[in-house]
């Protein structure tokens, strides 16, 4: 290759095939950046949109679980209509509230945890009322539903946990220097986590 | 003042005592990383050694038939008293289960804070829902419990969920023990040849400097005669070896000493590894490792 070129072209146009080929080795080495870190990106962001995923079927499992269970206290419980209604009314309302993460503006975020946090609170209720009826507690039914629904929301609290992690690295990886270039350029934002929620993560109070 | 001394020695041993029967998730002992066949952590010696070999022989079936790996802990005390925030905190720890299956399990039961969890990995919550734990904990556990008989209650546990998990064909059970077995013994093969091969050379390489002839640079040295003296005193043999070059009849003579112990003592340390070897491929003390299971939340607890 060396005594080819040497042969066949001038020194001036070694000039240029040199100036030539360090342009195209910048390129293709900004376009490999550029790639690697794009990639990163997208990986990211699809973790985050499966870890949102995640959040949303556990609170869906939740909101399956609810009619089973108000059927099961009603049966044991019919005068606490006030309670069990308020149950039914939050989750009709947090379902109809889907919200895509990848679009998402915090605001929709806190709107949809605000409506999970009133169902919380509702069932929270639910269930502290149903400790004076003791023959629904001694009710397997009732007994096994209620471990559903407090491992629902021991499932919820993780997974929302893994979210906010994913949140974390993709934000972390947006904002560093030099993926913040590629990721304006791409337009790769910010993502929003999940704040800890002041009212609806408190135990509701029992009154007697 | 003496009296004075003796009572806060007392108190001071009552409160270590106290103290050191809290445990966090971290300074909670865990057999099995050094003994894979012990599943139960049983610090307190709450349960009786019988039963502590039971759970483990069931627990044991179990990650073998169907890869289910499980930690048993019965304390005193947790910090805290959340059975199930400490349970959380020993699945992020330890990774128990498989990281294919992620059928890991953690049962805890912590007498003194009178509650108990069973926390089951994301390749579970199918094999044992919430409502099954929960079903198992009311049927098997509470009863036992409320009579202070932790043995029958951890037996009655384990028992039912075995059978839950023996139901469930679709997990498979672990190889891991074989694996590991074989894996060693490959190892162990590939030194023994290695080694062998350096013996060779070496034997080899010492032939060859010994057939060099220094004055015509050829390796045509050969032993034409050879004695030995001995020095009973020091436990010496020297030989006196005598070569020829066949080339050009250039005569040197070698002198080496062999300790007279040293042979018993190459027997010995043969023997040492041998027994060494046999030692190790028991299975009894080889210790076990987590796979790297994740949990999700599931499982059940309660309180008595």
């Amino acid at each position: 290759m060396k005594t080819l070129s040497s042969k066949a072209i001038t020194p001036s146009q070694q000039g240029r095939v040199r100036g030539g080929s360090l342009l195209l080795l910048l390129v293709m080495l900004s376009f490999s950046l550029t790639s690697c870190t794009y990639n990163k990106l997208v990986e990211q962001e699809e973790t985050v949109q499966q870890k949102w995923a995640d959040v949303q079927t556990q609170y869906q499992r939740r909101a399956d679980l609810i009619p089973n269970l108000v059927n099961t206290v009603k049966g044991y419980a019919a005068h606490e209509s006030e309670t069990l209604e308020a149950v039914i009314a939050a989750r009709s309302k947090a379902t109809q509230i889907t919200i895509d993460p990848t679009k998402a503006t915090p605001e929709q975020i806190a709107a949809f945890q605000a409506a999970q946090g009133e169902v919380s609170q509702a069932l929270g209720r639910l269930l502290a009322v149903s400790e004076n009826y003791p023959d629904l507690k001694a009710n397997e039914q009732f007994s096994e539903l209620q471990a559903q629904l407090e491992g629902t929301e021991n499932r919820i609290a993780e997974s929302r946990r893994l979210y906010n992690e994913a949140v974390q690295t993709y934000n972390v990886s947006v904002r560093k220097f030099p993926n913040n270039i590629w990721a304006m350029i791409f337009g790769f934002e910010k993502k929003t986590m999940f704040a800890a929620e002041a009212g609806a993560e408190k135990a509701p109070e029992v009154q007697f | 003042m003496k009296r004075v001394l003796l009572i806060l020695l007392t108190w001071f041993v009552a409160v270590s005592t106290l103290m050191a029967a809290i445990y966090t998730p971290d300074n909670l002992p865990i057999p099995y990383l050094q003994d894979k066949t012990q599943y139960v952590s049983n610090p307190d010696g709450i349960l009786s050694q019988t039963t502590v070999d039971s759970l483990n022989l069931w627990l044991g079936q179990m990650e073998t038939g169907h890869g289910v790996q499980t930690v048993l802990a019965v304390v005193e005390r947790i910090e805290g008293g959340e059975t199930y925030d400490f349970c959380m905190a020993l699945a992020h720890k330890y990774a128990i289960g498989s990281k294919e299956q992620n059928t890991g399990l953690i049962i805890l039961l912590s007498t003194g804070d009178r509650a108990y969890y069973i926390l089951t990995g994301r390749g579970l919550e199918g094999t044992l829902p919430d409502a099954i734990c929960k079903r198992i904990e009311n049927h098997q556990m509470l009863p036992s419990l409320r009579e202070g008989d932790w043995d029958e209650a951890m037996l009655n546990t384990v028992r039912a969920i075995k059978a839950y998990i023996d139901g469930d064909d679709s997990l498979v059970g672990s190889s891991d023990f074989d694996n590991d077995d074989a894996t060693a013994l490959f190892w162990f093969c590939i030194a023994m040849l290695l080694g062998l091969i350096l013996i060779g050379v070496g034997i080899w390489w010492d032939h060859r400097m010994k057939s060099y002839c220094p004055s015509c640079h050829q390796y045509k040295m050969k032993k034409i005669s050879s004695y030995t003296t001995k020095n009973k005193r020091l436990g010496i043999r020297t030989h006196h070896d005598t070569y020829r070059c066949s080339n050009c009849y250039f005569t040197k003579e070698l002198h080496w000493d062999e300790d007279l112990h040293s042979g018993s003592g190459a027997a010995a340390a043969g023997g040492a590894l041998g027994g060494s070897f046999f030692g190790g491929g028991g299975r009894s003390f080889s210790g076990g490792s987590f796979g790297g299971g994740s949990f999700g939340g599931g499982g059940a607890g309660g309180r008595f």
